[in-house]
């Protein structure tokens, strides 16, 4: 009798658990509405009552203010010393006290989200194209508060020092459609916003073998045979030359780049670029990219390269790949790896592994909707003082010293400059550390040391600045009429698309089925609306 | 059992009355050896591991046999200095306030409800079982927790949210019910003894064993907690040791998803993340201490499973 209780009493306990998950997310989404309608009808109304001195575009600052401001990628224990002078500088500025909440890689994502969608009143948010808290579906969601618009226009009105001098690239990219209208929804920080995917040579075992980098520059994926053969025969049997990323590798070989809006994990929708002008239209239509020719041709020497014993078959395991490709570039053991650039990464790559790093690229960098959304700071909806939320990043983006020291810290006591102004760091930082990518514009600080005295005028700047805009840079595809096909895309994309990119499949079986169950899957409806959209956009434009 | 067997094993003592074979027995404790590996032998691994090198991981991988030892990661670890001890404190600030105040109320609760003359019983039986059904959703919990309640950033919100588990109340409701014969309840009763003395005095002492039962999964629960200290603690000087472990953990996973999307910039921020072989050292940190807590119980849990017969 008792076990019988006790085993009924586990049922309902275990289906319990299983309608608490499904009822969350439902409970989720109603949650959400209704704090976006308490939001949209609280929000008309506090703009109203500022309305009046927003017309004269001066900054009210006569009652204190706390902007609470979440951020990503932190890795911060003890703010105080630097927060003590930052709000003696911001409340002269501004009368405004900072609260950072530094959202850690692995805390963000869960943190942010339920902040917004609880209605916590948090000021700033990190946003991007690729957090949880992502830019568009969040701006959509009526989550972010419209910058431009044309009623209350903060940007206009307390942004514009950094708006004025932000590349004009940025501030496209940052225009989407959200619960406002077409505008733009968040601060585009300025980083490394152009994308360049490169091979990372390990120089030192390439020169080994009497090759050089020319031998690398002057051939492409198809030409590394002769190379990765030698280098095979040399190193022995449990040596892999060719250390891949699969998604990534299918990307720089045939020149496809992810078309922004196509979220998941398989990115069915790709655009081609021309590897010797980005910005060349090359008839923009969006592809099945799986049922070209070029994949064909792509996955077929990836086979082969597969066999020849070139690929670790660990790069094929979706769980581990990524620890094994750490782990070998630590140790220096690859010949070709693939990698998306940073400026200046070598130098901290041939340091970390020990070896001489050198990356070639397959294209020049360039600029897509995807990227310029890589780092933003969006006002939440549920702030009481956007205005001077607003007028807080205005400053931060344009005031070197106050970008300075919450990035760096404090002079003396988490870095110190050197004889040539490089910034150093002490032991002290390891206390302190914010993610430089995370925070905004970070051509106002410092170069450290190692990135040379003139890092950011003379480097920085040109090479992001010369990146050319895709041709189709603005689009934008919306996935919402087709978003059941993608989901089951992504199902039969995760079964297929990295074992074939890696070649640890044959693609003359592998290829035809997979094409198969992605045609019973919706591929060419999903296809269809991307390129009807593409067409409208082009409509629009001219 | 023949007298020859025994010769042969060279028992010289009478065996009990009530043993089993000798071939039964060998397989009994052969079956039990290997059971017990089976659940020593991970964490002997996770300490191996944690005594690794980081290069013998590198080339060889997980290994019981690691090409070469360090003790680098324990280094790492007194490092971390103030955080480390402070979350130790945390962890166990937690645990024994928590366990002491949900054991409390899961004995009033349960026992409320085990009284056939309390007039609301199937009500707060049907009011705590509900939730078991239904949850709130995790927004919703969210708000109430933290716009409400105000459970952020503070010891509170780390105890609070593990309060009431009507499953442990379900659990002791029954001990009671199975344990504590209703006649003695009217004898206290007519002896003159009030409600409180009642409980404290003649009931809490027979329930031990189910109360230590409960005790124990009160404590593992607080002890392994961390999602909510994702939700709620941002302060990391009120982070609990399981946190600073899942963070470290889920900082490695999250760099490696985005690292398609980040670049460089996911290579760069990995680096700088604790190794292999420290967070098996965290591990090792986390269980040793929970591990002394289960023979303290133990002696509890043995004699609720065995005084389920009725006595004398």
């Amino acid at each position: 009798m008792k076990k019988k209780l006790l085993s009924l009493v586990l049922c309902i306990a275990m289906s319990a658990t299983m309608l608490a998950g499904c009822g969350s997310t439902g409970s989720t989404e109603t949650a959400t509405e209704s704090t976006e309608t308490t939001e949209t009808a609280e929000a008309p109304a506090a703009e109203e009552t500022t309305e009046a001195p927003a017309e004269a575009a001066t900054l009210d600052t006569s009652t204190p203010v706390t902007l609470k401001w979440y951020l990503h990628g932190s890795t911060v224990n003890d703010d105080k010393a630097v927060m003590a002078k930052v709000n003696e500088y911001l409340g002269e500025k501004l009368n405004v006290t900072l609260e950072p909440i530094w959202g850690t890689w692995g805390d963000f994502d869960e943190g942010s989200t339920l902040a917004i969608n609880g209605g916590d009143d948090v000021d700033i948010y990190f946003t991007c194209s690729w957090s949880a808290d992502e830019y568009n579906s969040f701006a959509k969601k009526g989550a972010w508060v419209r910058l431009d618009d044309p009623e209350t226009n903060l940007l206009a009105n307390y942004g514009s020092d950094i708006w004025n001098i932000t590349p004009e690239v940025l501030k496209t990219g940052a225009e989407i459609e959200g619960s406002d209208g077409y505008g733009v929804y968040a601060l585009p920080g300025f980083k490394d916003f152009g994308t360049q995917n490169t091979w990372d040579i390990n120089v030192t075992l390439l020169e080994k073998y009497g090759y050089t980098l020319d031998d690398i520059r002057n051939t492409d994926y198809y030409g590394f045979g002769d190379i990765l053969k030698t280098v095979k025969e040399g190193e022995g049997a449990d040596f892999y030359p060719l250390l891949v990323e699969g998604a990534v590798l299918e990307r720089m070989v045939d020149n496809s780049i992810i078309v922004n809006g196509d979220a998941g994990s398989l990115n069915v929708l790709s655009y081609y670029i021309d590897p010797t002008d980005v910005s060349k239209d090359l008839g923009s239509k969006i592809v099945n990219k799986f049922a070209t020719e070029e994949y064909k041709k792509f996955v077929e020497q990836t086979r082969e390269y597969y066999l020849a014993g070139y690929i670790d078959p660990g790069c094929a395991n979706k769980q581990t790949a990524n620890d094994l490709r750490t782990a070998t570039q630590l140790d220096g053991k690859y010949l070709i790896g693939t990698q998306s650039y940073a400026l200046g990464y070598e130098v901290q790559a041939s340091a970390e592994r020990g070896i001489d790093v050198a990356f070639v690229p397959c294209t020049p960098p360039y600029v897509d909707k995807t990227s310029t959304q890589g780092a933003m700071m969006a006002i939440s909806t549920a702030s009481k003082n956007p205005e001077r939320a607003m007028a807080f990043l205005n400053l931060l983006n344009t005031d070197p010293y106050l970008m300075t020291l919450l990035e760096y810290g404090v002079e003396g006591t988490h870095y110190n400059l050197n004889d040539d102004g490089l910034v150093v760091f002490t032991k002290e930082h390891d206390n302190y550390q914010p993610w430089r990518n995370g925070m905004g514009n970070v051509t106002l600080l410092p170069p450290q040391e190692g990135e040379g005295k003139d890092f950011f005028t003379k480097v920085f700047i040109p090479y992001y600045e010369g990146a050319k805009a895709i041709p189709a840079f603005g689009y934008q595809f919306d996935p919402t009429s087709v978003e059941t096909e993608l989901a089951t895309l992504a199902n039969v994309g995760e079964q297929y698309a990295l074992a074939l990119s890696v070649g640890s499949v044959d693609p003359a079986t592998a290829l035809p089925e997979f094409l198969d169950k992605l045609e019973a899957a919706g591929m060419s409806k999903v296809v269809d609306e991307a390129n009807v959209q593409l067409d409208a956009y082009f409509a629009n434009e001219q | 059992m023949s007298k020859n067997a025994q010769m042969a094993l060279g028992y010289k003592k009478k065996r009990p009355f009530n043993a089993v074979s000798v071939p039964a027995e060998i397989v009994i404790n052969i079956v039990m050896t290997l059971f017990c590996a089976a659940c020593v032998i991970p964490f002997i691994f996770v300490v191996i591991i944690s005594f690794t090198a980081e290069e013998s991981i590198r080339q060889i991988g997980y290994s019981f046999t690691p090409v070469s030892w360090g003790v680098e990661a324990y280094k790492y670890i007194m490092k971390l200095g103030d955080q480390l001890w402070l979350s130790y404190f945390n962890s166990f600030f937690i645990t024994i306030v928590g366990t002491i105040l949900s054991v409390l109320i899961c004995v009033l609760y349960s026992y409320a409800l085990f009284r056939r003359d309390f007039k609301y019983r199937s009500f707060f039986s049907f009011f705590s079982f509900f939730t078991m059904l239904f949850g709130g959703g995790l927004v919703p919990t969210y708000m109430v927790c933290k716009q409400m309640l105000g459970l952020s950033d503070n010891y509170a919100a780390l105890i609070v949210p593990l309060l009431v588990n009507p499953f442990n109340i379900i659990v002791m409701r029954t001990f009671f019910q199975s344990s504590v014969p209703e006649e003695l309840i009217e004898a206290a009763a007519i002896d003159g003894s009030g409600e409180y003395n009642t409980l404290f005095r003649i009931i809490v002492p027979i329930a031990k064993p189910g109360i230590a039962t409960i005790a124990l999964l009160n404590a593992l629960a607080y002890w392994n907690e961390w999602f909510i200290a994702l939700l709620y603690v941002r302060e990391r000087a009120k982070i609990p040791l399981q946190y600073l472990l899942m963070q470290m953990q889920r900082n490695v996973e999250y760099l490696a998803k985005n690292s398609a999307n980040m670049g460089a910039d996911a290579v760069a921020a990995a680096s700088k993340l604790p190794t292999q072989s420290l967070r098996m050292a965290l591990v090792v940190l986390i269980v040793v201490p929970i591990a002394f807590a289960y023979p303290f119980f133990q002696r509890y849990i043995i004699a609720g499973l065995t005084i389920g017969s009725v006595k004398g």
